[in-house]
């Protein structure tokens, strides 16, 4: 069995080792934020935050968490950071098709968690791993921007 | 809230659902008694299919092929040439032949290997320009000519000072829209209901009542919230509703299927890639005479949507520009490779890429500035279209490149730039512009015959309004602005006005959301049926308001002659893009992207500002980032990264301005602004690189490869 | 027909020293190359046809510090720990920050690149250029081996099964040289190479002392060759024209790469030389 905490509680799972982490979440924990644009790491769709750090969780056997904390969509949306997240990717209109939205939200939380008021570049660079095709991304830029002046620090 | 000037933002309807992740979209939904399909497809590109073996499936493993297909074998589009399981020709790689299902995916993968096709394998045409060289009838799947007549073309040609011919090809473009294509048929003994990421509602329906030969109320279409489509779902998804509503009949399940990212970008359909010639006539002074324009488009292995792909190709081949003197004939053109279909820009952004290209090397040759040559060539409201149609409304062009040439300082830049490429020799920077246009609507006479959209608004007794169309919000906002539109008109609040995923069983057919339609044709009726709506108003009434297309008749198109009005209206656009290029790597930097564009009326600036980013990232990267190969018949980069779409790190601010312009047939004045955006990017791409280095390409995406090889032949000449 | 999975997952190195001598396993660091590389597809996991080893938590793969004037990093540092790292050179940090994108960086390790041994993989030209060596270690004892011995051919690695690259160790890499890499892609994140180039010099009284060249994704494996690297040794900065021309004619021999679905061997060359052109016809090199 392996045992790791997913979003705050202890879980379980008797899935094999190899099993990957996105499969897990969607399938046996029916946690559908977390999705498959790509299965290759390539997307960011599949983003969730493993001990706080941003990782693709389609390149994740669940063996290498035993124990671990993680966290994805559904766990953050009660938060400070992302209530603001949420209002400023409004306002600025960053979202359209919404399928890259919660990869992005968690890269977003990701960047402005170690670096709370990043330069444009910054930002791009933070979200260079999250592909979205409907924005061209710079109104998801803007967002996170807003975010950064209205959290200042969150 | 009330809405004081209809192009103010407001927070869209499905904002919460999609940032929190919750909204489901197809691959998230489960249902009871459900199991996935998986398809195996032909690894060949051309041969007959002799002998079919399946492994021993398990219990509850099923096999579903062409003979559970209560209809006919094919997928009702437009011909009848693209079947649902191929069980007699397999005519390109990647071909479905028979679908496996069952509850674990997995083992599905593992029966799929198992599965034994024979073959007896016959030569392939692999590229366009195989086919092209075969000159065979068999391989033409649409053709068109239109325009002068050669012998006074020829005539002219006598007296021609010059004449230039050029050669130009563009490449594939691939969506990669986020989500993977998925559809799901859950059975019911007595209705199939089919549900997934779709653009085309009725296009779907329609398919299954021919694949299932059955009544109209024995199959249901829902539109789950779709991912992105930017046309790859536009016909696409058609084949797999057929797959899953004929595999859940057959196996009396409900069936689940959803493509990896490999397969989708390995099967599914593509832009077209194109071959562009140009034969021009020129006086002393560089000065266009005539013009001769012949289009090939690879169609791939069946003609899907490629005979409208090329109607709006050559309706648009003569750019933005009055030529004097103008021919065009234009081919689709069968090749075994994967069916082409629907991108965003329908043929545009090849002819636009490929005149815009050839203009440009004009003005090269009469030692002009691009922009002044093309400029000259601008034409005017009044004017005839090439097909003797007319531009009956004001163009705001004129006013569009001035306001940018000053935003952007490009007389300044330019100069600037030239002086600093003799000092710099590995850095050299370069400004280009594009000028296009898109006409807005379904090409000719489609929406008048074909799909005479209709429009329903319901009232319930507690005086919510709800839209009832057959129009998908694919990421593109409709589920907004036409809330707006409704909601405006009845000076209601935008909240109040509700506009649910379309389902057949609910919404007339308002015809597919393509050809940048929806908010001018659609919303025009909403609007129309929401002062219906409001002079009948009773409240605490149920009440229903329904209301057709009437077709504005101007001159009317005939598709045979290829002449009339193609388009009620056109929308209007200029690019100025500013470009670094390393000649060490040949890679490209953007520096500077402006955007002037011109849709009558914006029903709202934040969603037309996404538009503008979003397909104007596209259209930039279909000039010089996105390249995908075909070789001998297999698509070769089966991954994003392989592919390369650009990334945040790719792209840069993006500066615009929409001029307002109102349509008198538009809701509230606007038009089409769906594809507009993307048509400019890669001829502003390509001018730009050509300004940087002082070479002329004939192709895009102008690739690092092709700028190094260019700078090498370059370097021969001169060393 | 569903096979089954052995997994394993020590608290202890040594504990997984002992069962890789008992068992040929599949190790699995961060497992960013392996999963794509095993990938099979939506939904399952993917087929790694060996009994797997994870080893990305063990804390004795994951120091970094310096010994004498050798800088020693551990196998499972992800990258972005080694960017947050002092001790780790500026140079590297550069080649580690066009690695993929932060998601992929907060897991991939520098010792599952080496192992990997992609023709295309994003350390290895520095690694090369700074003579790294690979500690091994076994129940059996530890081995070190050059990583230019180690990568024999594209993901072949001279490791015996029951042997784990532990640490990666840069000789001397603290001291006045200058370092450059490049590393040319289709895009400006995600990207694999089509070329990279690293290159390395050490300069005493404006005369060449060492100098050093690996070129990756242009062949099976890095290319680098010491014979064209003595050709310069002694010579004077800035380099004279003719010295130049020669070691780009010497690599132009050597440098065989191949047309693939992301680049061509035209290109890949020419770039190739570009960039060691470049390098070569710097005026000064300032240490980094």
């Amino acid at each position: 069995m392996i045992k790791f905490t997913l979003n705050g509680r202890t879980v379980e799972t008797d899935a094999p080792a190899t099993a990957r982490l996105l499969d897990l979440l969607r399938d046996e924990f029916e946690l559908i934020g977390t999705k498959e644009g790509c299965g290759e790491g390539e997307c960011g769709a599949c983003s969730v935050f493993v001990n706080n750090l941003l990782q693709n969780s389609c390149l994740i056997p669940i063996g290498s968490i035993v124990g671990a904390d993680i966290q994805t969509i559904e766990g953050i949306i009660e938060t400070e950071q992302f209530k603001i997240l949420d209002e400023s990717y409004s306002i600025a209109g960053g979202v359209q098709c919404g399928y890259c939205i919660p990869g992005m939200i968690m890269a977003s939380a990701a960047l402005l968690s170690e670096n709370p008021h990043p330069s444009e570049a910054e930002i791009r660079e933070g979200i260079s791993g999250n592909l979205c095709r409907c924005t061209g991304y710079n109104m998801i830029v803007e967002a996170i921007n807003l975010a950064a002046k209205k959290g200042d620090g969150l | 809230m009330n809405l004081k000037d209809i192009s103010t933002s407001v927070p869209k309807k499905d904002h919460k659902g999609k940032v929190s992740g919750q909204l489901p979209y197809i691959s998230d939904v489960k249902v009871e008694n459900m199991v996935y399909g998986v398809l195996y497809r032909s690894p060949i590109a051309y041969g007959k299919i002799i002998s079919i073996q399946l492994p021993n499936l398990p219990e509850g493993y099923e096999a579903v092929g062409a003979e559970h297909i209560p209809g006919p074998n094919y997928v009702k589009i437009i011909k009848e040439d693209q079947p649902i399981f191929a069980n007699e020709w397999v005519n390109y790689i990647g071909e479905p032949i028979l679908m496996l299902t069952g509850k674990d995916l997995d083992i599905l993968y593992s029966l799929l290997n198992e599965v034994k096709v024979e073959f007896e394998e016959h030569q392939a045409i692999y590229t366009l320009d195989e086919a092209i060289k075969q000159k065979s009838v068999s391989l033409v799947l649409a053709s068109y000519e239109f325009g002068e007549s050669l012998e006074n073309i020829s005539a002219i040609e006598q007296g021609a000072h010059q004449i230039i011919e050029e050669e130009y090809d563009t490449g594939y473009q691939e969506h990669v829209y986020l989500e993977p294509q998925g559809m799901l048929a859950v059975y019911k003994d007595d209705e199939i209901v089919v549900q997934g990421s779709m653009q085309c509602l009725y296009y779907i329906k329609n398919a299954l009542l021919s694949a299932l030969a059955c009544g109209d109320d024995e199959v249901r279409v829902v539109q789950s919230p779709t991912g992105g489509g930017f046309g790859g779902k536009e016909d696409y998804p058609s084949m797999m509703a057929c797959h899953v509503a004929v595999a859940a009949r057959a196996v009396k399940k409900s069936v689940m299927l959803v493509f990896d990212r490999s397969e989708d970008m390995l099967v599914t359909t593509k832009r077209h890639p194109a071959k562009l010639k140009y034969r021009t006539a020129l006086d002393k002074e560089g000065n266009i005479l005539s013009m001769c324009v012949d289009i090939f488009l690879d169609g791939g292995a069946n003609v899907g949507l490629s005979s409208v792909v090329l109607q709006r190709a050559l309706l648009n081949s003569a750019g933005v520009y009055k030529i004097p003197h103008f021919h065009a004939k234009g081919y689709v053109l069968k090749t075994n490779t994967v069916p082409n279909g629907a991108f965003r820009g329908f043929g545009a952004p090849q002819s636009f890429a490929g005149i815009e290209s050839h203009i440009g090397h004009l003005s090269k040759l009469a030692k002009i500035d691009p922009l002044e040559y093309k400029r000259k060539y601008l034409v005017k409201q009044g004017d005839p279209t090439i097909t003797k149609g007319k531009f009956r409304d004001p163009i705001l062009v004129e006013d569009m490149i001035e306001d940018v040439l000053n935003v952007s300082e490009y007389k300044k830049k330019k100069e600037d730039f030239q002086r600093l490429n003799q000092q710099n020799q590995r850095y050299k920077k370069g400004i280009g512009t594009s000028l296009f246009l898109h006409g807005c609507g379904f090409t000719g006479s489609g929406e008048r015959d074909h799909i005479k959209a209709k429009v329903k608004l319901v009232k319930s007794k507690d005086d919510q309004v709800s839209l009832k169309i057959s129009n998908s919000d694919m990421g593109q906002g409709i589920l907004t602005t036409l809330c707006k539109i409704v909601a405006k008109e009845l000076n209601l609040p935008f909240e109040d006005i509700l506009y649910p995923y379309p389902d057949t069983k609910e919404v007339p057919d308002s015809g597919p959301t393509v050809a940048s339609r929806t908010t001018m044709i659609v919303g025009k009726l909403l609007e129309r049926a929401a002062k219906k709506l409001k002079n009948q108003w009773q409240t605490g009434v149920e009440q229903e308001v329904v209301e057709h297309y009437v077709h504005r008749e101007m001159i009317p198109w005939d598709e045979k002659t290829f002449t009339g009005d193609a388009y009620p209206a056109y929308s209007w656009g200029v690019n100025i893009v500013e470009v670094e290029v390393d000649t060490l790597t040949g890679n490209l930097k953007l520096e500077k992207v402006y955007g002037n564009y011109e849709v009558g009326k914006v029903i709202d600036e934040r969603i037309m500002k996404g538009q503008i980013d979003g397909g104007l990232a596209q259209g930039l990267a279909y000039g010089y980032l996105e390249k995908m190969t075909s070789k001998q018949g297999r698509i070769q980069q089966k991954s994003i990264s392989d592919y390369g779409p650009p990334t945040s790190l790719d792209i840069v601010s993006i500066e615009s301005k929409v001029f307002d312009n109102p349509y008198a047939d538009g809701p509230y004045g606007a038009k089409g602004a769906g594809e507009l955006t993307l048509i400019g990017g890669a001829p502003a791409v390509q001018a730009a690189i050509e300004d940087a280095l002082h070479t002329s390409f004939q192709q895009i995406p102008i690739t690092p490869e092709v700028i190094i090889e260019s700078l090498w032949m370059k370097e021969g000449e001169e060393g | 027909m569903i096979e089954k999975i052995t997994a394993y997952r020590f608290e202890r190195l040594d504990e997984t020293l002992s069962q890789l001598n008992r068992e040929d396993c599949a190790i699995i660091a961060g497992g960013t190359d392996v999963m794509v590389l095993h990938k099979s597809r939506r939904g399952v996991p993917p087929k790694i046809p060996k009994p797997i080893v994870f080893i990305n938590h063990l804390s004795e793969l994951k120091q970094v510090y310096q010994h004498h004037k050798d800088l020693h990093i551990g196998a499972c540092c992800t990258y972005s720990e080694l960017l947050e790292n002092p001790l780790i050179p500026f140079a590297l940090k550069n080649a580690i920050k066009t690695i993929a994108a932060p998601a992929i960086r907060n897991r991939g390790t520098l010792g599952g690149n080496i192992c990997n041994a992609s023709p295309a993989g994003d350390m290895l030209p520095l690694l090369y250029v700074y003579n790294a060596k690979l500690l091994l270690r076994s129940v059996n004892g530890d081995r070190m081996v050059a990583i230019s011995d180690f990568i024999q051919g594209p993901r072949q690695v001279q490791r015996f099964h029951n042997e784990m690259v532990t640490e990666i160790i840069l000789p001397f890499v603290l001291g006045d040289s200058h370092v450059v890499f490049d590393k040319v892609g289709n895009r400006n994140a995600d990207a694999i190479a089509k070329v990279s180039f690293a290159g390395f010099v050490r300069i005493s009284k404006d005369r060449i002392d060492d100098i050093r060249f690996a070129f990756g994704a242009v062949g099976p494996t890095m290319v680098r060759s010491i014979d064209i690297e003595k050709k310069l040794v002694g010579k004077t900065i800035p380099l004279a024209d003719a010295d130049i021309a020669e070691i780009v004619a010497a690599f132009d021999k050597i440098i065989r790469p191949i047309d693939d679905q992301r680049s061509t061997a035209a290109y890949r060359k020419t770039v190739a030389l570009h960039l060691l052109r470049y390098f070569l016809s710097m005026k000064q090199y300032q240490p980094n």
